[in-house]
C-alpha cells in the first residue's frame, strides 16, 4: 500500500514534471507545477451543468481550476509552497485540502486544521473532492401543527388534569366501581379538591381558567 | 391516590425548575442563531442580483454552434458566452484576479472550439466547450530556456522582470488548433512557437530573422504577418515579416508609397480588426490615417479615412468590406467595398442611441440570407457599455461600466406629490391662524379637484418623477447612486434593481494618487422639498495630450467638481474646474440657508477652498473647530491642520502636528475612519458585577495600517490608532510574519481587522475595543484636545476559516441595533458575522460569565444559514455598502466589485447584489410572516366561546334558581 503510494507519488511528479518551466536553472524555487484532482458531484442533485457552478481555488483565488466534464482538474503554474485547496460550489459542501508541494516537487495533501497546523492526516493525492453535505441557507419556517400544539408542555398540564375532572366522575357512576372507591374515599375525597385548587392557583391564564371553573361547578352539582 | 398527588406537586416544582432551564436554553440558543434570517420563501423577495462581465476585450461570434452566440472576453478577466438575442449572460467563466489571470488572446471560435491564453509567464492556455463552457483543456505555455542566451540586451535574471517587459510584446495567433506565440528577440529575429492547442504540443519553432526589431519598435500581428515601423521622420519604413516562412526577407513599405509625399509624423500603427491581414497607419498626428493590405504584395489604399473612425474589416461573399464607425451625436457605420473603395450604402448604417458613445465595432458578422445581407454588429463604447447592432436597430446594450464601481451613496427617495403638498402647507414661517385656515382649505380644495379628476379621469397629474419613485413608509425603498470608473454615473433603485438614470461625464478620471478613487458627496439630501437633492463629484481633470508615439494622459490632474440630482440624474450646475490639485476634502457637517452643506477643499499648497462659493462664510463660522489631517502614501507624512486662523472671508490652514511613518520600513495601505453618519447608542457595557465600562468614542480616530518593506520589516503588519485633530498616538500593535490582503472595519469603540497569518497559512481576524475606563472623562461630549488619558485597549484575534474578500459594518439610524460585520467571502458567499463573536472580551475562561459574552473559541464558525446571499454567489467583491432605512431594525446592503491593484490599477469584474439585513432581527415591524388569520381565528373563537358560556352559566343559574 505504502509503496503504491510512493510509485503514484512518483507518477505524478513525473508527470508534472514535464510542464516544469525552469525559469532559472540555478534556482530551482521557480520551478512551476500543477496540482491535479477529481471532484464529485452530490449523487442526488447532480444537475446538469454542477461543473459549470464549480470551480476550485487554491490560496482564496491565487489560482483557479476549472472542472472538465467528467469532473476533473488541474490548477497549472503552482509554484512550490502550500496551498489551501477549495471546491466552490454554491450548492454544496466539500472539505477543503491543503496542498505541500516541496522545492523538490514532492507533493503531499492533508486535511485542514487551522488550529493544530502542525497535525498531519494525509489523504490520498490526486485530490479526489467528495461532497459532504448540501448547503443548507435557509431557515425551515415554522409551521402550526397539531401535535405540536397537543405536545407542549403547558397544553398537556392543562388536558391532563381536565381529563381527570372530566372522566374521574363517569367513573364514580359506575355502581363496582364506586363501592371500591368508596372505601378508598375515607382518605381521598378530600384530597380531591386540594389538586384542582393547585392546578387552578398555577394556571392563572383567562379564558381557560374561567370555563374550567364553570366545569368544575357542574361537576361539584 | 395520596402519592400520586405527591408525585404530581414534585412534577410542578421540577416543571418549575425545567422552566428556567428553558429559559436559559432559549437565551443560549438565541445567541447563536442571532444571525438566522432568511426563510426559503424571501428569496428574491428583497435583495436582487445582477451579473456583469466588464469592459469587452475580444469578442467573436460564434457561428458554427446550434445556439448562436456571441463569445466574450473582457478586461475583468471573464470569458463568457451571450445570447444574441437578448445579450443575456448564458455561461459565464469568472478567471484569477488580476496579473494572473489577465486574458491574453482569446480564438478559435470559428473553428469551433474557444481557445483562451490568460496569465503572465509562463501563459495558461484553456480550451472551453463553446457550447456549455466546460473545460475541456488547460495546459501551461512552457518557456524555452534558451531563449535569453540569445538576447544580450534584457536581462532574465528574475521571472518578475521578464514577465513586466517581455509579456507586453508577446503576440498570440491562433488559427486551425494551433497557437503560435509570437515573441521578438531584439536585434536579432522573431521566434514562432506553435503548440497544439488541445494537447500543448509544441510542434514547430521557427526563427524568422528580423534584426531592425528593438525595444523601440512598434509592431503589430497581421497574420500571418508582423508589419513594425521603423523611424518616426517621413523615412519611416514599413517592415513586413513574414512569420510562418523562414526563408522570406523582410518586405519593406515606405511611407511615402502609403500616403504619398507630404505625411507628417508621427506615425501609428495598428492592426484592422477582422479576418484580413490589414493594417492601418495613422499620420498628421492623428487627423487621417491609411489602410495597407498585408500580403505578398502589400497594397496601399489611397485613400484618406478619418483619424478617429474605428476599422473594421468583415467579408461578405468573400468580399472584403469595410466598416468605418464615425460619432457625432449618434453612431454611424460607412461600408465600402475595400480595394475599390467604392461605398455600399445598403450595408451602412447610423445609430442613435442612447447607451452608445464613441462606439467601436470590436466583432462583426454579414451572412447571406434570402432577403440580401444582414450585418451584426458588435459594439463597444468608450463607456464600457455593449450593444447589439443589426439593420440600423439596436438590439440589446448592456451596462459594462456597472462593472467597476468606484463609489456609491444611497439616498432617500423624495416624498410624493400628497406629501410634498402638506409639506409646503405646515412650512410656512407666519404662524397666523387666518392665513393658515386660507392655506387649509385651499389645499383642499385642490386635493378635492385632484380626486375629482382622477375619478373623472382627466388629464393626468404631469409629473417629473415617476409615480413609484417615491419615499415609502418604513424607507426600504432608496435609490442608489453609482459612480463607475468609465466616468458613467447611474442611478438604481433598490427594489428590483432597474436603472432609472445615467449621466455620462466625460473628461474625469478618478485620483491617481488614490488607486483611482472618485469622490461622492451628498450635499443635500431630499427632505428638503422646494430644493432639489444635490450631489457632488470630486475627480480629477482628463486631459489627453499627444506625445509622439502613444497617447499619454497629461499628469496635471486639477481638480472638477460635478453636481447632480441623484435622484432624476439631472446635472445641476454641471462641471466646475477648479484650477488646482486636490488634496484632500471634507464635507461639512453644517448647511448653509438652502440647506446645502458645503464642501471644504484642500488643494496641494494647502490652501483651504469652499464649494460652493456661498458657503464660505457658513465653514468660517464653525473653523474654530475644524480640522484637516492629510496622509501621504509615497512620502509615509501624516499631517494634521486647523483652521483656527481663518477671518469670516478666508479660510487658513495651519499645520499643527505632523507624524512621519518613513517609507523606507512601511507603506501606508490603509487609512480608516468611522461613518460619518453613525450613531452610538450605549455609551458603556454594563458588566457582571453591574458596573459599567464606558466605551472611548473618539470621533477623531482614524486607524492607519501600514505593511512592512524591505528585507527585514518584510511581512509585518503594523495598525495605529491616531487621533487626528491632536495628533495623539492612541494605540499601535504590530503583526510579525503576517502579509495582506487587509481589510479593516472602523466603527463605534472597536476595530476589526483581517490578515493572513504566514506562520501558521490561516486567515486570521483580530479584534480591538477601547474602553475609558470605570468613569467617563465628559458625559455630553468627546474633545480629543481635552481627554489625555489613553483608553484601556481589549484584543483578540481569532481563526478565520475562509479568505476574505471585502469586510463593513452595518449601520442603522439610530444605532440601537447590535452590530453585525458584513464579510465577502472569496468563495462568493457573503456572511453576515455578529461582532459578538469578534468580541474581544470573550473569556477564555469559561467560569467567567458575563451577560451577552460567549466564551471564547479560537475558530470562528461560518454559519450557512448566515450566508446572506444563499446559492447566488458573488465573486470578487470590492466593496461593500451599507445603508441604515427608515427602520431601526434594518440596514440596506449594497455589495459591488472592484478591484484596485497597486500595481496595475486594474478593474475587476464584478456582481452587484443588493439585499437588507436586520441584525437583531426585525423588532421593530411585525414579521411578514406573521399569521394574521391565526389570530383572527383565535380572537373569534374566544369571543364566540365567551359569550356561549356566558349565556350556558346564566341558563345554569336560572335552572338552579328553580330547584
Amino acid at each position: 500500500m505504502y509503496k503504491s503510494a510512493i510509485f503514484l507519488l512518483f507518477i505524478i511528479v513525473s508527470t508534472s514534471n514535464k510542464y516544469v518551466t525552469a525559469e532559472n536553472d540555478e534556482d530551482t524555487s521557480t520551478d512551476l507545477y500543477v496540482i491535479e484532482g477529481k471532484v464529485f458531484p452530490w449523487e442526488n442533485g447532480a444537475s446538469n451543468g454542477w461543473q459549470l457552478m464549480t470551480h476550485v481555488m487554491a490560496n482564496g483565488g491565487e489560482h483557479y481550476g476549472f472542472l472538465r466534464e467528467d469532473g476533473t482538474f488541474i490548477i497549472s503554474n503552482v509554484p512550490s509552497g502550500s496551498y489551501i485547496i477549495e471546491v466552490v460550489n454554491p450548492n454544496c459542501v466539500y472539505e477543503p485540502v491543503r496542498v505541500e508541494i516541496n522545492s523538490k516537487g514532492k507533493f503531499r495533501a492533508r486535511k485542514v486544521n487551522l488550529i493544530q497546523t502542525s497535525q498531519v492526516i494525509q489523504v490520498p493525492y490526486p485530490l479526489k473532492m467528495r461532497p459532504l453535505t448540501p448547503f443548507r441557507y435557509f431557515q425551515v419556517r415554522e409551521q402550526w401543527r397539531v401535535t405540536d400544539f397537543l405536545f407542549n408542555p403547558m397544553v398537556l398540564m392543562m388536558i391532563l388534569p381536565l381529563l381527570l375532572i372530566m372522566i374521574i366522575p363517569k367513573i364514580m357512576n359506575d355502581p363496582e366501581t364506586r363501592k371500591e372507591m368508596e372505601q378508598l374515599n375515607n382518605f381521598t375525597n378530600y384530597n380531591m379538591p386540594e389538586m384542582s385548587e393547585v392546578i387552578t392557583s398555577f394556571l392563572s391564564g383567562g379564558e381557560k381558567q374561567k370555563s374550567k371553573a364553570v366545569k368544575a361547578a357542574k361537576k361539584r352539582q | 391516590m395520596a402519592p400520586f398527588v405527591r408525585s404530581f406537586r414534585g412534577n410542578i416544582h421540577r416543571f418549575l425548575i425545567d422552566v428556567q432551564i428553558l429559559q436559559y436554553l432559549i437565551i443560549l440558543v438565541g445567541l447563536f442563531n442571532l444571525s438566522l434570517c432568511l426563510y426559503e420563501d424571501q428569496v428574491g423577495k428583497f435583495d436582487w442580483k445582477q451579473n456583469y462581465v466588464g469592459k469587452i476585450k475580444f469578442a467573436s461570434f460564434d457561428t458554427v454552434s446550434a445556439a448562436k452566440k456571441i463569445i466574450v472576453a473582457t478586461e475583468e478577466n471573464v470569458i463568457a458566452a451571450l445570447n444574441l438575442k437578448s445579450g443575456q449572460i448564458l455561461w459565464r467563466r469568472v478567471l484569477e484576479k488580476g496579473y494572473g489571470g489577465r486574458i491574453r488572446a482569446l480564438g478559435g471560435v470559428t473553428d469551433g472550439d474557444l481557445v483562451s491564453v490568460s496569465g503572465g509567464v509562463p501563459a495558461i492556455v484553456r480550451a472551453w466547450d463553446l457550447a456549455t463552457g466546460h473545460i475541456l483543456h488547460e495546459w501551461p505555455i512552457a518557456e524555452q530556456n534558451h531563449d535569453r542566451r540569445f538576447s544580450p540586451f534584457i536581462s532574465f535574471s528574475t521571472l518578475g522582470l521578464y514577465s513586466a517587459n517581455r509579456i507586453k510584446d508577446v503576440k498570440w495567433h491562433i488559427k486551425d488548433g494551433t497557437l503560435h506565440h509570437i515573441l521578438p528577440i531584439y536585434n536579432s529575429a522573431v521566434e514562432v512557437t506553435s503548440y497544439d492547442s488541445k494537447t500543448g504540443d509544441k510542434l514547430k519553432t521557427r526563427r524568422v530573422s528580423a534584426p531592425f526589431i528593438t525595444q523601440e519598435t512598434e509592431c503589430v500581428l497581421a497574420a500571418p504577418y508582423l508589419a513594425c515601423l521603423k523611424g518616426d521622420s517621413s523615412l519611416a519604413v514599413l517592415l513586413l515579416v513574414h512569420l510562418f516562412d523562414t526563408h522570406s526577407q523582410p518586405q519593406s513599405v515606405t511611407i511615402n508609397t502609403i500616403f504619398g509625399a507630404g505625411a507628417q509624423g508621427p506615425y501609428h500603427l495598428e492592426s484592422v480588426l477582422g479576418e484580413e491581414p490589414i493594417i492601418s497607419i495613422s499620420a498628421d498626428n492623428n487627423q487621417r490615417k491609411r489602410i495597407l493590405l498585408v500580403g505578398e504584395v502589400p497594397v496601399p489604399i489611397q485613400r484618406d479615412i478619418v483619424g478617429d473612425a474605428a476599422l473594421y474589416v468583415v467579408s461578405v461573399d468573400n468580399e472584403k468590406i469595410l466598416l468605418e464607425t464615425t460619432y457625432k451625436n449618434g453612431a454611424k457605420i460607412v461600408a465600402s467595398e475595400l480595394l475599390t473603395s467604392k461605398p455600399m450604402p445598403n450595408i451602412s448604417t447610423s445609430v442613435t442611441h442612447n447607451s452608445l458613445l464613441s462606439p467601436t465595432i470590436i466583432a462583426s458578422v454579414c451572412p447571406r440570407q434570402t432577403k440580401g445581407v444582414t450585418c451584426r454588429h458588435l459594439l463597444a463604447s468608450e463607456d464600457h457599455s455593449v450593444a447589439l447592432l443589426q439593420h440600423n436597430k439596436l438590439i440589446w446594450a448592456r451596462e459594462e461600466a456597472l462593472a467597476n464601481i468606484v463609489a456609491v451613496e444611497i439616498i432617500e427617495l423624495p416624498m410624493s406629490d400628497r406629501d410634498q403638498e402638506i409639506e409646503t402647507e405646515f412650512d410656512q414661517k407666519e404662524r397666523d391662524v387666518l392665513s393658515m385656515m386660507f392655506r387649509r382649505v385651499g389645499s383642499q380644495l385642490k386635493q378635492a379637484k385632484t380626486f375629482l379628476q382622477s375619478i373623472l379621469s382627466l388629464t393626468p397629474q404631469q409629473s417629473n418623477q415617476r409615480m413609484d419613485l417615491v419615499r415609502d413608509k418604513f424607507g426600504l425603498h432608496k435609490m442608489i447612486v453609482l459612480v463607475t470608473s468609465a466616468g458613467k454615473l447611474y442611478g438604481i433603485e433598490t427594489r428590483k434593481g432597474e436603472i432609472i438614470w445615467q449621466l455620462r461625464v466625460r473628461g474625469i478620471r478618478g485620483f491617481s494618487k488614490r488607486s483611482d478613487a472618485i469622490i461622492l458627496y451628498v450635499q443635500r439630501g431630499s427632505r428638503h422639498f422646494p430644493y432639489p437633492p444635490q450631489c457632488a463629484l470630486l475627480a480629477e481633470d482628463k486631459v489627453c495630450i499627444i506625445i509622439i508615439y502613444y497617447h499619454q494622459f497629461d499628469q496635471t490632474g486639477e481638480g472638477i467638481v460635478y453636481t447632480f440630482n441623484p435622484i432624476t440624474g439631472q446635472p445641476l450646475d454641471g462641471l466646475v474646474k477648479l484650477g488646482y490639485r486636490i488634496k484632500q476634502s471634507m464635507l461639512l457637517h453644517v448647511t448653509t440657508d438652502d440647506f446645502l452643506r458645503g464642501i471644504l477643499i484642500f488643494d496641494i499648497r494647502d490652501k483651504v477652498h469652499v464649494y460652493p462659493k456661498g458657503a464660505t462664510a457658513i465653514a468660517a463660522s464653525i473653523a474654530k473647530n475644524t480640522y484637516i489631517f492629510t496622509a501621504d502614501q509615497t512620502t509615509g507624512i501624516l499631517s494634521g491642520y486647523s483652521l483656527s486662523y481663518s477671518t469670516s472671508q478666508e479660510l487658513i490652514s495651519h499645520k499643527v502636528w505632523e507624524l512621519l511613518l518613513s517609507p523606507k520600513n512601511q507603506r501606508i495601505t490603509h487609512v480608516v475612519s468611522k461613518n460619518p453618519i453613525e450613531r452610538v447608542h450605549s455609551q458603556g457595557r454594563v458588566l457582571s458585577d453591574r458596573s459599567v465600562l464606558y466605551k472611548y468614542i473618539n470621533p477623531n480616530l482614524v486607524t492607519i495600517v501600514t505593511e512592512g518593506v524591505g528585507h527585514t520589516h518584510k511581512n509585518t503588519l503594523n495598525l495605529y490608532l491616531l487621533d487626528v485633530v491632536s495628533g495623539a498616538m492612541i494605540f499601535s500593535i504590530m503583526h510579525k510574519r503576517v502579509r495582506g490582503p487587509v481589510h479593516v472595519v472602523h466603527s463605534e469603540n472597536w476595530i476589526v481587522y483581517s490578515y493572513f497569518n504566514e506562520k501558521s497559512r490561516r486567515t486570521e481576524i483580530a479584534s480591538l475595543e477601547l474602553y475609558e475606563g470605570k468613569i467617563q472623562s465628559n458625559t455630553t461630549v468627546f474633545s480629543s484636545l481635552a481627554t489625555t488619558k489613553l483608553p484601556i485597549v481589549e484584543r483578540q484575534a481569532f481563526i478565520f476559516p475562509a479568505a476574505i474578500e471585502s469586510m463593513r459594518e452595518t449601520i442603522t439610524e439610530k444605532g440601537i441595533t447590535s452590530k453585525h460585520i458584513i464579510v465577502a467571502l472569496a468563495n462568493g458567499g457573503i456572511l453576515e458575522l455578529p461582532w459578538m463573536m469578534v468580541d474581544p472580551r470573550r473569556p477564555i475562561n469559561p467560569e467567567v460569565r458575563e451577560e451577552g459574552v460567549i466564551p471564547y473559541m479560537p475558530e470562528i464558525p461560518i454559519h450557512m444559514d448566515a450566508i446572506i446571499n444563499y446559492n447566488q454567489s458573488v465573486f470578487r467583491v470590492s466593496g461593500i455598502h451599507t445603508s441604515p432605512s427608515g427602520l431601526e431594525s434594518t440596514c440596506l446592503v449594497f455589495v459591488h466589485g472592484l478591484e484596485n491593484y497597486n500595481c496595475a490599477c486594474n478593474t475587476m469584474f464584478t456582481d452587484l447584489f443588493y439585499t437588507r439585513v436586520a441584525p437583531s432581527k426585525t423588532f421593530d415591524v411585525l414579521k411578514e410572516d406573521f399569521d394574521y388569520y391565526l389570530i383572527v381565528i383565535v380572537l373569534a373563537a374566544l369571543l364566540i366561546s365567551s359569550y356561549i358560556t356566558k349565556k350556558l352559566a346564566s341558563q345554569k343559574a336560572q335552572k338552579q334558581a328553580w330547584k
